[in-house]
């Protein structure tokens, strides 16, 4: 798994490409999302575009962040999760929790706020 | 045609990725195509993590046997661990609602029951846990 930030009109935007499945780059995820926290950075925008695979860790590590952000008034949204990724995301029906865009410039319009 | 591989490995999550990759080049071994040999993968590994947190409580002492067979059109996995935990009274498979959600535990057991289509637990000779997971060859 590969992560790459940027901040983009104040949002901190993590790009992340691979799997984000089990083993040590979830720790590398779970830092970013704690560093997005710990620097009240505001609210996160997650690119998925280019996630091949997640599995449950992966999942785990995306809501232990959603949680710790929105405990600091922040908020995490979804960009461009692929199909296949989109899937896990209505099995497990976190859906239901993240906000999901498939435009940046509209993604961080509504974050941005 | 692949018959009677039986891998033991120790209940230890840093193994988990070397694990991945052989079920992936069994499953395109056995004809799985690219595309779905991830889904494959992570669908065992699911099980295989819940096998040694559930099972084994994270004990490397404790072993996680993966049995694999292929047969007509069917790719099989037997996933016995050293434990008696019922997965759906201990996981359960509904995510519930809100907080529940958030705190919910069972993704994997969901995450593998959808890509496999086909999981089913039950009990080994021995009375401990085994989860079967069937993948539909083409």
């Amino acid at each position: 798994m590969k992560i790459k930030e940027e901040i983009k009109d104040g949002v901190m935007v993590i790009r992340l490409s691979g799997k984000v499945i089990s083993g040590p780059d979830l720790m590398d995820l779970k830092s970013v999302f704690q560093s997005a926290v710990s620097k009240a950075t505001g609210n996160v925008l997650l690119d998925l575009g280019h996630v091949a695979w997640m599995d449950s860790s992966g999942l785990g590590v995306l809501v232990s962040g959603h949680t710790s952000l929105a405990r600091e008034g922040g908020r995490m949204a979804i960009l461009n999760a692929t199909k296949k990724i989109h899937e896990l995301f209505i099995i497990t029906k976190l859906v239901t929790i993240f906000e999901t865009f498939n435009d940046e410039s509209e993604a961080i319009e509504s974050l941005k706020e | 045609m692949l018959k009677g591989i039986v891998l033991k490995i120790p209940s230890d999550d840093t193994i988990v990725e070397a694990v991945q990759i052989f079920v992936e080049k069994i499953g395109l071994t056995a004809g799985v195509n690219e595309e779905d040999v991830t889904g494959l993968s992570i669908a065992v590994m699911e099980v295989v993590k819940n096998a040694m947190e559930h099972g084994n409580g994270g004990d490397p002492r404790k072993l996680v046997t993966i049995y694999v067979d292929v047969y007509s059109g069917r790719l099989q996995f037997i996933i016995d661990d050293c434990g008696s935990w019922q997965p759906d009274a201990d996981l359960g498979h509904e995510p519930g609602e809100g907080e529940a959600l958030i705190n919910s535990r069972g993704r994997g057991v969901l995450i593998a029951r959808n890509l496999a289509r086909w999981l089913d637990y039950g009990l080994n000779p021995e009375g401990k846990t085994r989860a079967t997971l069937i993948w539909p060859l083409s």
